[in-house]
């Protein structure tokens, strides 16, 4: 772990969250949050839902723009990005959608050829190994003849996952990759994105609720709740956290600081009260 | 005081998406220039948007030009003007029913599909996928169907009146007896090229502009979820309807007018 962190501090962060706040109408989603992204390194980004993971990865994304504050990705502050360079920005970015988003009317190579045909020039021959080279990656290339309606979830997301490494990003944000995935297709996930972390060294967050899995892969995570960081550190470093707050997301209490009832006036009230008859 | 309350809201949220609606116009037109470069692009949804479509408006042509072919017949024979059977069919498909029940056709069957593919593909993130990839979606999907859309509504229109013509002669020359030579030579000499065959042609084009513009935009704005897309198929059918028809009035007026 100490080596870890030893490199952390070399290399530095890819991304960096300053003060963000963001608004979605009147609710707030973020709350003058600060986190950093290392390089080369898996963070988790856990919290229950609707706490804005999500919308955490769309402003580092720059689908969303915060009320408030810096949003840094190597450097550079997205909001203040135009259209032009936003998106030569995002071509070194990969994102994992929840559920893959391939488009359904191309095949499984096709899907993986688009970015290449959408931003390079490549003779065929090229690109059809490139292709194949990033569906063996994910072990897919076998099936590369599919449609996207023919694949279980699990080969989906591999597909969209070969897809968002094709053109050699420098992160990837994989947005639930867990979710409504049976034990054996998470666990193939789980290989993958410690594997492309460690071979290709690509920048990994990793939005999820699942505290186990996202545990067993991540190098450092962050517990959110309420637009803020209700607690971080290594995975095992929060496995042994005494905070409530953690303690309740971690072990899976239905009662604690997030309450189990949705607050209402007193029942009794409720019941007999002047409505009540 | 509530009822102005909701009159209003509802009058702003309108005004509001008319507005994002225009924007969306231009911003389609702004990224069409890009597909000059891939037209394959649009070749496959002229095929997809147009040729679909092709037999529904086949099938309607030949049986609105036989039904016009009867109902011609049944009036002019009053007059003794049957020989008249086919300038009468010509000019009523050519200047109004070939554009505006194509462009109800196109609307009922492409527009309605149109809108249901974009709201699914952003429903699933598919749109969303795309601008990660640094793919603008409305160059790469929306401007591409809506071209089509505009591409194919008057092949189609024009392609309505071929049928419904034959539609007409098939049943006056071929059932009720008119004279063959007749309802050629009347239809030849009665339909002038600039005022008839081009004002419907103007017709159908302006009516495929509007019908693609409301289905490309009702997808792209629909709420990502199967309710949202359902009610925007169904916002689609209905607006480019009711557009179709107004949109047709305020046409003939002005082009009856410097007749």
């Amino acid at each position: 772990m100490s080596q870890i962190a030893a490199s952390t501090n070399d290399d530095g962060n890819l991304v960096e969250i300053r003060d963000v706040s963001f608004q979605y109408g009147t609710r707030t989603i973020l709350d003058n949050l600060t986190l950093g992204i290392p390089r080369g390194r898996v963070t988790a980004i856990m919290g229950g839902s609707g706490c804005g993971k999500t919308s955490l990865l769309n402003l580092i994304g720059g689908r969303l723009r915060p009320s408030r504050g810096q949003v840094l990705v190597d450097g550079q502050n997205v909001p203040d990005l135009n259209i032009r360079e936003l998106y030569q920005l995002r071509k070194r970015m990969g994102m994992l959608f929840q559920h893959g988003a391939l488009l359904t009317d191309l095949s499984v190579f096709e899907n993986v050829a688009f970015p290449i045909r959408e931003h390079t020039r490549l003779p065929e021959a090229v690109l059809r190994n490139l292709v194949l080279m990033k569906l063996q990656t994910v072990g897919l290339r076998g099936a590369r003849d599919l449609m996207p309606w023919e694949l279980s979830g699990g080969m989906a997301r591999r597909v969209a996952l070969a897809r968002a490494i094709v053109l050699e990003p420098m992160m990837i944000m994989y947005d639930e990759p867990f979710t409504g995935l049976d034990p054996i297709s998470m666990g193939v996930i789980a290989k993958l994105i410690r594997e492309l972390n460690q071979v290709l060294g690509i920048t990994s967050i990793v939005v999820s609720h699942d505290v186990a899995e996202a545990s067993l892969i991540s190098d450092y995570a962050y517990l959110l709740g309420n637009g803020r960081i209700l607690g971080q550190g290594t995975p095992t470093e929060l496995q042994q956290s005494t905070s409530p707050d953690v303690r309740q997301f971690m072990d899976g209490l239905p009662d604690g600081p997030v309450p189990y009832t949705y607050p209402a006036r007193n029942y009794l009230e409720d019941l007999f009260g002047e409505n009540g008859r | 005081m509530k009822m102005f309350q909701s009159l209003g809201a509802a009058v702003l949220s309108t005004i509001e998406r008319l507005g994002s609606a225009a924007l969306f116009f231009f911003d389609i037109l702004g990224n069409s220039w890009a597909l000059v470069k891939r037209f394959y692009l649009v070749t496959q949804q002229v095929y997809a948007v147009g040729v679909f479509t092709l037999p529904i408006v086949l099938v309607s042509g030949l049986f609105v030009g036989m039904v016009l072919g009867l109902q011609g017949y049944n009036t002019l024979v009053k007059f003794g003007a049957a020989q008249s059977l086919g300038l009468l069919v010509a000019l009523s498909l050519l200047r109004e029913l070939g554009p505006v029940v194509t462009a109800l056709l196109f609307a009922g069957r492409a527009g309605s599909a149109l809108t249901a593919e974009i709201g699914l593909m952003k429903a699933t993130e598919q749109l969303a996928g795309m601008e990660m990839m640094a793919v603008n979606p409305v160059m790469r999907v929306i401007a591409p169907r809506f071209l089509a859309g505009v591409i194919s509504m008057p092949l189609l229109a024009a392609m309505f009146s071929a049928i419904g013509i034959l539609g007409g002669h098939l049943v006056g020359v071929g059932l009720l007896g008119v004279d063959s030579g007749a309802f050629w030579s009347q239809m030849q000499n009665g339909v002038d090229f600039r005022d008839d065959v081009m004002n419907g042609v103007i017709k159908s084009v302006v009516f495929g502009v509007v019908v693609t513009w409301i289905a490309v935009f009702e997808g792209y704005d629909a709420v990502p979820n199967s309710e949202g897309v359902s009610r925007a198929t169904n916002h689609t059918v209905v607006y480019s309807s009711l557009a179709v028809l107004g949109l047709d009035f305020i046409m003939t007026a002005l082009m009856l007018g410097d007749v």
